[in-house]
């Protein structure tokens, strides 16, 4: 056992100081941290820095200009803020003293009205000097259909309750239907979306790039020739543990770092509104969705990186490495993808069966798990499934390891490792 | 009892026959070679030894006792393929090594500074590997094999690659680890570190331990018929000589000559006697070498 944690710190220890690998991991913390904050950034950077100034000519439409300001100065945030301009006379020198105060950089744009007996309302222009400004002019489009709205409710003598009739919203609530007492609500369901997303795409990464990692220091080991002295003095059971258990921490590590910098800064209050126009929530995560995510990251990371070591110590060359991971980096992608894109139809039978094919199942069960509702039994099915080929892979791998680790030259075929493996009695 | 013993050992990778039957012991305090040319089991033999690979028949044991994990952190082992971490400290590699052999950290470090100090780098402790010298990465691979001062030792091409002021130093090193009781199963093909090292040798060939023996004993199986002659005059018509098989001359007035027996080499004498001065006459014993290639050589079919 103390073998074991020597290998395992051993391997730590050169992880955490090696330059790249802290450097990648600073630079994605950030990366994070700049992800997260955009939606405010975006947010901050449309309103352009308070409301723009909308002139008008003083003495036109007196109700309708002064109800779009009573609308306005309700708002927050308003987007427009409407300035009079002296200008009289005829319709041509109103709109030249108009465009002039455009000139003077008083206003940003400007309103006019012509009267339209038909509607009872008249219809309104909004002149601009930039293209595409939609923003503004839909704040002004609602703001005057509320003016409107306003002076037809006057017109009619509403009651209270008849004006509440008419604007209360409409109560429709989506729920989706389970097994359990309470359905997810539409908040929830975004969350888990949001989450199985999340989860799946860090299971995919993290067993990728821990994996390559393990099957490369394995083969490392083996073109340095170092191999020769480190099997002869732990045995290489406890070696392949301790390198993955040692790889497995720092990787873990890593995740904490990057995911942790995202969920802080998400969490942050300015973001939080972002979120929810997603229709996120961190606080909706239901906690056996979280236990789901752990558990399956960690029987999916072991099951990946037991095969990528083993095909590491077949690996004599660091240059061949990358070819003869090809197949694993397929199964993963295979995996990866079919659960997203299924999440639109996470029922599909399709999705049944590769819940429970143990290489993909980490991925794919908990997808079910988040957002279709599949039976208990068939999760502990999945789970037990998955543990079961972990163990018998983990014994799989450390028999290959312990045949391969000596094998120098050519790739070996399955039929000359089993016969090695027949000869070193492993 | 012997702290190594190898009995009747056979090896077989499928129907090809790596090793059959060796047995040999290496005393307390002895250094024992093993030659052989390439493929000649030599490694596989080792690795046997070193419990990489388990035998098929026979058995070996390590004071009296089989292998088990516990034997691990008494064997030292160089491989012949000479390999470290290429990225690390030397400090932090050599550590980790005596460390997997059950040695603590502090100890560890304290004979890492002894040997570096031995060596004479002791500046190296805080170099990564890649930075060294060729030469400099064998010395800190051979402190590797020997930092957790292991009772049985396997050397395998302990001095290849090195230039001869490193190969005496590290000579030197291999007698002292000899004297202070540890048992050395050597491997080499140079002759000449084997005829000053070792006591004991066994020759494989092909699989099969061909010769095998003290070197004196070996040495005396094989007839005396190596003449070495020097004289001030180069000396006419040796190669006439019946019973004369080889003459070769050399650059520095010297010749050396091969004769069928002890008979011949005094007619050899006489006839360059008749021609002038001598100064060296010498009747030899073949060298290690002359055997091997004999041994290795002769079974050539």
């Amino acid at each position: 056992m103390n073998s074991m944690w020597t290998v395992m710190s051993f391997t730590m220890k050169n992880k955490l100081r090696n330059r790249a690998f802290v450097i990648t991991t600073i630079v994605l913390a950030l990366l994070m941290v700049v992800a997260a904050n955009v939606p405010t950034f975006l947010d901050k950077f449309a309103s352009g820095g308070g409301p723009k100034k909308i002139g008008y000519a003083v003495g036109e439409q007196a109700d309708i200009i002064s109800g779009l300001e009573a609308y306005f100065a309700g708002q927050e945030e308003p987007k427009a803020q409407l300035v009079p301009i002296e200008a009289s006379g005829t319709p041509d020198e109103q709109t030249a003293a108009l465009k002039q105060a455009i000139t003077d950089k008083k206003i940003r744009g400007y309103l006019t009205f012509t009267e339209n007996e038909e509607a009872g309302f008249p219809n309104v222009t909004y002149y601009s000097k930039k293209m595409l400004d939609s923003g503004t002019a839909e704040a002004l489009g609602t703001g005057l259909r509320e003016v409107k709205t306003e002076q037809a409710v006057k017109e009619a003598n509403l009651t209270q309750a008849q004006l509440s009739k008419l604007f209360d919203p409409v109560q429709l609530e989506s729920v989706q239907i389970s097994d359990n007492a309470n359905g997810k609500t539409a908040e929830e369901q975004g969350t888990a979306i949001g989450l199985t997303y999340v989860v799946l795409i860090l299971l995919f990464m993290s067993t990728m790039i821990t994996g390559q990692l393990i099957a490369t220091e394995i083969t490392a080991e083996k073109s340095s020739r170092v191999m020769e002295i480190i099997v002869t003095s732990v045995s290489p059971l406890k070696q392949l543990f301790g390198k993955v258990l040692g790889t497995f921490l720092v990787g873990l590590l890593q995740l904490v770092v990057i995911v942790g910098a995202a969920v802080i800064n998400l969490a942050l209050p300015q973001n939080q509104a972002s979120l929810q126009s997603l229709g996120i929530r961190l606080d909706s995560i239901e906690p056996n969705m979280i236990i789901f995510a752990i558990v399956f990251y960690l029987i999916g990371f072991f099951l990946y990186a037991m095969l990528f070591a083993a095909v590491g110590s077949i690996v004599s060359k660091t240059e061949d490495l990358g070819q003869a991971v090809m197949p694993i980096t397929l199964i993963t992608l295979a995996g990866f993808y079919i659960a997203i894109f299924s999440m639109t139809h996470p029922d599909s039978s399709l999705v049944t069966v590769c819940s429970f094919i143990p290489f993909f199942s980490p991925f794919i069960m908990f997808m079910r798990i988040g957002l279709a509702n599949p039976a208990w039994w068939e999760v502990v099915l999945s789970i037990g499934i998955l543990a079961a080929s972990v163990l018998l892979l983990g014994w799989l791998s450390a028999k290959i390891y312990r045949t391969g680790v000596l094998m120098y030259g050519k790739r070996p075929s399955v039929k000359e490792l089993i016969k090695a493996m027949k000869a070193y009695k492993v | 009892m012997n702290p190594l013993v190898i009995e009747n050992v056979v090896k077989q990778y499928g129907d090809k026959t790596a090793v059959n039957g060796i047995g040999l012991e290496v005393a307390e305090g002895e250094i024992y070679g093993l030659l052989g040319a390439n493929g000649a089991g030599k490694t596989t033999t080792m690795r046997m030894v070193l419990g990489l690979i388990a035998p098929d028949e026979g058995s070996i044991r390590y004071f009296g006792k089989p292998y088990s994990q516990e034997q691990l952190s008494m064997l030292g082992y160089l491989p012949e393929e000479r390999g470290m971490y290429p990225k690390i400290r030397v400090s932090d590699q050599i550590i980790y090594l005596a460390q997997l052999r059950g040695m603590a950290r502090k100890d560890a470090d304290d004979n890492l500074k002894k040997w570096l100090k031995r060596f004479d780098i002791p500046e190296y402790y805080n170099k990564k590997v890649e930075e060294l010298s060729k030469g400099n990465q064998q010395k800190i691979q051979f402190i590797a094999a020997i930092i957790h001062r292991p009772k049985i030792l396997i050397l395998d091409e302990a001095f290849s690659g090195l230039d001869p002021v490193n190969v005496e130093l590290l000579k030197s090193t291999v007698k002292e680890l000899r004297d202070e009781g540890a048992s050395i199963l050597f491997s080499t093909h140079r002759m000449e570190h084997v005829e000053e090292l070792c006591r004991n040798i066994t020759i494989m060939h092909r699989s099969n331990p061909v010769l095998q023996g003290s070197i004196k004993s070996i040495k005396s199986k094989f007839p005396l018929e190596r003449v070495v002659l020097a004289a001030d005059k180069s000396i006419e018509g040796l190669a006439s000589i019946p019973g004369v098989t080889e003459v070769q001359r050399h650059e520095h007035e010297g010749y050396e000559l091969k004769v069928q027996s002890p008979d011949v080499a005094q007619r050899v004498l006489s006839h360059a006697l008749s021609q002038g001065t001598i100064r060296k006459f010498e009747l030899m014993e073949p060298t290690l070498n002359e055997i091997f290639i004999r041994t290795v050589g002769e079974r050539h079919e």
